[in-house]
């Protein structure tokens, strides 16, 4: 009997020693870094706490083994051991819960960085469009501005249609003087022609009454002569 | 220039430092330096990363580079894609942005260069000048093309209007005259100070600066500065700013202009002023607006002394910095 228990507690011990190993040495194959082996010395100093229970354990098993007390003493020795590989497993399940536990902490922590990465692009994003806008509005006052500037002079000047209803009088105006100007024109051309028919006749008149006295006159000469030469 | 230790400094040091007049400046095409020329023929060049940067030093803010430029104070200076022009009392100096060497330097004697532009249509470089002409220097061959002829007196400011290739010049005789940059001839001539609304004869008649927008143009001076339209040749808003304004810029939707007085002012195109930015010199002498760099917007500078100071403007306001001459 004694036998069959020691080799299940050595089964049971090498069984433990693996998953101790799996849960608290995951690089065991890596070499160890000095950062892992400071904390490691930090939490777990000079052997007190796990190690030093499972050397504990260690050396009760060889002790026992090789005990020669009475039944009852082996097996309260027993007892012990199984109530320290208990407490060994305990604080084996404990550490391995906290690695669960820091791992998903990670993955927490990389979903919100990579949440805050986006937000930032977006906001990149949003600071350019701003600019832009700003630029774009920038633009459309000046334009506003200059359109504003222009509108005071032009409202300096007078209004369009009163000035084209004041052409058109003028226009009006200017038409019928023209008109009047013509026919006075007309008027004095006919007037014109009128005195010079009129002054043409007089000199034709004269003229034939100068031709008349003149012929008379030679009429009478020439008869006096003839009396003369009778 | 300088030394570290300020009280080593000799007295005609001083003297010099007090009377010192920073004339003009221009941004480098990359927008990270800016030249400034002051009345002793000296160009300055101030690397603007370093000066603006949060963490500048005061050495930060002193010149990279100064160089003597000319024997006479450096009045107008203008830059292109990759060079710098100069102009000082009678000669215009080219000056590579990247390399640092002189690469050109004009033949033809023109006195007191008061301005200079660069028409981007034909290439060529505009200079008034104190002989009551403007001169045309066609930039490909080096050689002067063309005479423009019509001042009565000596030009303070030019400027380019690209959509219709004409160019604008205002002088001290009160005239801003409009001539075809392909013919030549004077197409327009206003005198400002004959406009009512517009006249300050308490001031005179000289017009000292000149900006246009292709459709718009400011001019002051003498006569309170006033925004024109063009087409129509006609006054649309006058600036009720006290002092006479050296020089005006248009930017997005604002006008800056500086002149006499501790200040930048800002205002809109209706003619009210929006606002008046403090700086620390007595008056301004230029202001540039920096189209290369998305930070470092807008340069000033003083007429006296250790002043000059760089405005940036990223949206609105802004606020003031101080580089060391």
């Amino acid at each position: 009997m004694l036998a069959n228990v020691s080799s299940q507690i050595a089964q049971q011990l090498l069984d433990f020693f693996k998953q101790y190993l799996k849960g608290c040495l995951i690089p065991a194959f890596a070499p160890i870094p000095d950062e892992v082996i400071r904390k490691r010395l930090l939490i777990d100093g000079d052997g007190a706490g796990d190690d030093r229970r499972i050397n504990v354990l260690l050396k009760s098993v060889t002790k026992w083994c090789n005990s020669t007390g009475t039944p009852e003493e082996g097996f309260t020795q027993y007892q012990r051991m199984m109530g320290t590989l208990a407490q060994c497993e305990f604080s084996m399940g404990k550490t391995l819960m906290v690695y669960d536990m820091n791992l998903r902490e990670m993955e927490n922590y990389e979903k919100i960085y990579t949440n805050i990465e986006q937000s930032i692009t977006s906001a990149h994003e949003k600071i350019a469009e701003c600019k832009k806008e700003i630029q774009r509005a920038k633009r459309i006052r000046k334009n506003r501005q200059e359109y504003d500037a222009l509108a005071k002079v032009i409202q300096q000047h007078p209004d369009r249609h009163e000035t084209l209803k004041q052409l058109e009088a003028l226009d009006k105006e200017l038409q019928l003087l023209s008109r009047t100007k013509e026919n006075v024109d007309a008027k004095l051309e006919l007037r014109k022609k009128q005195f010079h028919v009129l002054l043409s006749t007089i000199q034709e008149l004269q003229q034939t009454l100068e031709n008349d006295e003149k012929s008379d006159n030679d009429d009478i000469n020439q008869e006096s002569p003839a009396e003369n030469g009778e | 220039t300088s030394d570290q230790t300020p009280f080593r400094i000799p007295l005609h040091f001083c003297f010099l430092l007090l009377h010192m007049s920073v004339f003009s400046q221009s941004f480098s095409p990359c927008g990270r330096f800016l030249a400034a020329g002051n009345n002793y023929g000296e160009i300055a060049l101030f690397s603007l990363s370093a000066a603006l940067s949060p963490d500048a030093t005061a050495l930060s803010q002193k010149p990279v580079l100064t160089f003597t430029a000319h024997d006479g104070p450096v009045f107008s200076l203008l830059s292109n894609d990759s060079q710098l022009f100069s102009a000082g009392n009678g000669e215009i100096s080219c000056w590579s942005w990247s390399l640092w060497f002189l690469s050109f330097r004009s033949s033809l004697e023109i006195p007191e260069i008061n301005a200079m532009i660069i028409n981007p249509r034909d290439n060529s470089l505009v200079v008034g000048g104190g002989d009551n002409n403007i001169h045309i220097l066609d930039l490909e061959h080096g050689v002067f093309k063309s005479v423009l002829q019509g001042h009565s007196d000596y030009i303070h400011c030019v400027s380019v209007r690209e959509r219709e290739a004409e160019i604008l010049s205002g002088g001290e005789d009160g005239a801003v005259r409009m001539w075809d940059s392909r013919t030549g001839q004077s197409v327009h001539c206003v005198e400002i100070y004959k406009y009512e609304s517009c006249a300050r004869p308490q001031y005179g008649k000289w017009i000292s600066c000149l900006t246009t927008d292709s459709d718009w143009m400011l001019c002051g001076g003498g006569p309170s500065l006033s925004l024109w339209h063009l087409r129509s040749l006609s006054p649309t808003s006058v600036f009720p700013l006290a002092g006479c304004q050296r020089q005006a810029a248009f930017y997005q939707d604002m006008i800056l202009a500086v002149g006499e007085g501790p200040f930048v002012s800002h205002c809109l195109l209706g003619g009210e002023v929006k606002a008046q930015i403090p700086c620390t010199p007595q008056s301004l002498n230029t202001l540039q607006i920096n189209a290369n760099s998305t930070e470092h917007r807008v340069g000033l500078h003083s007429l006296t002394h250790l002043g000059y100071t760089i405005h940036t403007l990223p949206t609105g306001l802004g606020n003031m910095h101080y580089l060391q001459v």
